[in-house]
């Protein structure tokens, strides 16, 4: 329906500008914050179970600007999530790949595979733990356990679903199996091969703090875990704010590649890349 | 919403691959499984692997029959960490749900939601693990809070898609027949956003397991966790494969009831069942009806 | 308004955006019983005079009035039908035509039965009990007519019924679209980019232009009745079609398409 507005039920959102979002945003942010402030220095909320949040502030502020204690485990942490990450990434697209090119193989894997998708990768924590001892490596290990799977299943998905007329005109024009690969399944998967990304980047954050939790002397998850059980929550909190913004670095990380990499499906960056290829097709005249 | 839902829904498509094969497929399977297993358990007995790390398939065998039947005791964990994981399951699907619809119906609510999406997908939710086990204690109830924590996300999402995925000349239609928002949201809303939703409570019970699992690997006296870890920790390998061979057994047949059930709810996704109830309600039409 | 003039619109406007302007200085009577076609290219705002007609979007500017009443929502007296069949996948085809009556609750074995013999008149005898996935393209718009008819509604209101089928089914589907409008009472706005339907169907053609939409021509088609498909290769009928064309391509000309 391109020659009418949606006005259904729901598709009515009123797009404000930047300024009053960004002003009802923090209005919303204040109230909720402040009332929790305010309950906190009135004695209605706990400290103890829910700190102030001017405390956990302090905290943050301490552990970043003060005593500096939280800069080691945050690199030991984003050390082993990315090495895990990596590992758990390649070894996940490298089945994949193999899976799509053999139908041999990715009968026999199949049932495999159904079993790694119902067991929950952290379920096998204790064994990682036995198997690669206390250090970095059982948390690079089950990070890699942990993310693996949605880059199989993606990267499977998005090399096999190829539209029949795409193939055949692959086909008709003399293709060979590489050239396929390449220039058709490839380029194709990538959108659905980076959603897995996405997925496996929040995974082997998973992995790494769940394997520090069982035993770790290093990392945010085991600085948290030992916060908690002293009851220094508002310590527990900032480290929980720090797992946060670990997340959100690591996904906008993503974002910003999904937004590089899929230049085709946005507008801006259609313009951005037509104008760049322009230049360079005038240039070689 | 930026969240892009085509890998949550595909983790269906290798088990439906999987099924497709036939009986000779089987047979050729079950060889390769037992050859490999016998492989590994000469390479145990003739000292290649440690049999310490990795216990000889025999010796996982014989522990399965001692947690089942001469000890028995699994069935105990078995049971707790079930009803942790479920308990929790249904509660994070419940507020995961509660807060999707109310995102979708107002306008404002999601737009005030959304900043706190992005902050909740991206941080490991599974960390708050030691907040919630010093919260709730060492019992039930911070295990199936964790769970619930954890599971919450996918069905949250995927009824947001679902819900928004709704086209629209649907609305358009149910417009011009004057239908009032409830009847919208009823006969049309929800049974369009289904296939989206079951999908999101399929992933929603396999990640309940894990969080309950966490939990109990922090601090817990039952559970399949707790008896894993003992396990591996006393280097007792071949009880703790057998325990999580359990796991993965349970969390297989789990799996495969949350598809029937699938299946029998989005009767108009399937061929067979959508054959078998046309035939149903043409009887029942013509009972009450003559023409 | 005389009594004969069902649908009335003078200095009809709408406005999207700043730039956008769908509808412009809209003015035209549509008597009862008439069949309209709207043709027009994409984007020239012929669905958005529809979703106006049917109440579904509010007007900018100007009158429209629908049996002598300002147009404020949707209403009982207009029923619409789309270029998606909008079915419901998990009713039967037979339920699907109940839809307007479960929104009314005035379910009733009368309506039942009534919505069977919608099913008939519509060519699915035997598919009454199917659901939508079991039925093609074709079958779907049926039931989507069959819904329509089932509103009771006496002003049709088509946004390109059968603009995604094939070329067979879509003209075999106009030729039973026309006997089952042919009724004095009933009044059929249809909106189509296809030139050759738009003036087999009509009894009037209006032909609108975009950027901003207008109503540039409307033409009486002065063909005998009952149509069939070989009037589209006499002389008469391609003298229309060049009418149509020559409107629009004055409109036309320095637009990219």
């Amino acid at each position: 329906m391109s020659d009418i507005g949606s006005d259904g039920v729901l598709a009515g959102v009123k797009e404000l500008s930047p300024a009053k979002k960004l002003f009802m945003h923090l209005s919303v942010f204040i109230i909720l914050f402040g009332g929790w402030e305010l309950g906190s220095r009135l004695g209605h909320v706990n400290e103890l179970i829910m700190p102030a949040p001017t405390s956990i502030a302090y905290r943050l502020y301490e552990m970043f600007f003060v005593t500096g204690s939280i800069y080691w485990h945050y690199i030991i942490t984003m050390y082993e999530a990315v090495m895990g990450f990596i590992i758990g990434v390649s070894i996940g697209m490298g089945l994949a790949i193999s899976a799509a090119i053999s139908p041999v193989f990715r009968r026999y894997w199949a049932p495999y595979a159904v079993v790694f998708n119902v067991t929950p990768g952290i379920a096998v924590t204790p064994f990682i733990i036995a198997w690669f001892g206390f250090g970095y490596s059982s948390k690079i290990a089950l990070a890699a356990l942990v993310c693996f799977f949605p880059p199989f299943i993606n990267t499977l998905t998005g090399l096999l679903h190829i539209d029949k007329d795409a193939t055949e005109l692959f086909r008709s024009l003399g293709a060979t199996k590489r050239q396929y690969f390449i220039k058709c399944q490839i380029p194709t998967a990538t959108p659905i091969i980076i959603a897995g990304l996405k997925l496996a980047m929040t995974g082997a954050l998973i992995g790494t703090v769940v394997a520090q939790f069982f035993s770790a002397s290093e990392g945010v998850g085991i600085l948290m875990q030992r916060f908690a059980f002293r009851l220094n929550m508002d310590g527990s909190f900032a480290a929980l704010i720090v797992m946060s913004l670990m997340g959100l670095s690591l996904f906008t990380l993503m974002e910003y590649m999904d937004y590089k990499v899929i230049y085709w499906r946005r507008h801006s960056r259609m313009e951005e890349v037509s104008a760049k290829r322009k230049r360079k097709w005038t240039m070689a005249e | 919403m930026s969240m892009d839902n085509e890998a949550q829904v595909s983790n269906i498509e290798l088990a439906a691959d999987y099924k497709g094969s036939t009986g000779g497929a089987v047979i050729r399977h079950t060889i390769i499984f037992f050859v490999l297993m016998f492989i590994w358990e000469m390479a145990n007995r003739t000292g290649f692997s440690n049999p310490l790390l990795l216990p000889r398939p025999t010796e996982v065998v014989a522990s399965i029959w001692k947690i089942y039947v001469t000890q028995g005791n699994v069935w105990y964990h078995l049971w707790v960490t079930f009803k942790e994981a479920m308990l929790g399951c249904f509660i994070g699907c419940v507020v995961g749900i509660g807060l999707a619809v109310a995102a979708v119906l107002s306008d404002t609510f999601r737009q005030f939601l959304k900043p706190y999406i992005i902050i909740v997908e991206a941080t490991p939710r599974i960390a708050v693990g030691p907040i919630f086990v010093t919260w709730f204690g060492f019992g039930m109830s911070s295990k199936v809070a964790l769970a619930a924590l954890v599971c919450f996300f996918a069905p949250f999402v995927n009824t947001i898609t679902g819900l928004l995925g709704v086209e629209e000349e649907s609305y358009e239609l149910f417009r011009s027949l004057g239908a009032t928002r409830r009847q919208v949201f009823w006969r049309l809303m929800i049974p369009t956003a289904l296939p989206t939703m079951n999908a999101g409570l399929k992933l929603a019970v396999g990640s309940a397991f894990g969080g309950a699992l966490v939990a109990e690997f922090i601090s817990a006296q039952a559970g399949m966790g707790i008896l894993m870890a003992r396990y591996t920790m006393s280097l007792n390998m071949p009880s703790a494969f057998a325990g999580l061979l359990s796991i993965t057994l349970y969390g297989f047949l789990l799996f495969r009831t949350m598809e029937v059930i699938d299946k029998q709810v989005l009767y108009w996704l399937s061929d067979d069942l959508m054959t078998k109830k046309s035939a149903k309600r043409k009887i029942k039409f013509h009972k009450e009806i003559s023409v | 308004m005389a009594d004969d003039i069902v649908i009335q619109g003078d200095g009809l406007r709408k406005q999207f955006t700043e730039t956008v302007i769908a509808v412009e200085d809209a003015k035209f009577t549509i008597p009862r019983g008439s069949f309209i076609s709207l043709v027009g290219p994409s984007g020239c705002g012929k669905s958005t005079l529809l979703r106006l007609i049917s109440g579904l979007i509010e007007k900018t500017d100007g009158d429209l009035l629908v049996r002598n009443s300002e147009v404020v929502g949707p209403r009982s007296d207009i029923g619409m039908m789309f270029q998606k069949a909008v079915l419901l996948d998990w009713r039967t085809a037979i339920e699907n035509v109940l839809l307007p009556d479960e929104i009314r609750g005035t379910v009733s074995p009368e309506a039942k039965k009534k919505a069977w013999d919608h099913l008939h008149l519509v060519g699915l005898q035997d598919f009454e009990f199917s659901f939508p996935r079991q039925l093609s393209g074709g079958m779907q718009q049926r039931v989507a007519l069959a819904r329509l008819l089932q509103t009771g509604a006496d002003i049709m209101l088509l946004d390109e019924p059968f603009g995604a089928l094939d070329e067979f089914t879509r003209e075999r589907l106009n030729v039973e679209l026309l006997k089952i409008v042919d009724d004095p009472n009933i009044t059929t706005v249809f909106v189509t980019h296809n030139i050759s339907e738009a003036i087999f169907l009509g009894d009037q053609v209006f032909v609108m232009t975009p950027r901003p939409g207008r109503i540039a021509a409307q033409i009486e088609i002065d063909l005998p009745k009952p149509r069939t498909i070989d009037l589209e290769t006499t002389p008469e009928f391609q003298a229309y079609v060049q009418q149509v064309r020559d409107v629009l391509a004055s409109h036309l000309e320095d637009q990219p398409l």
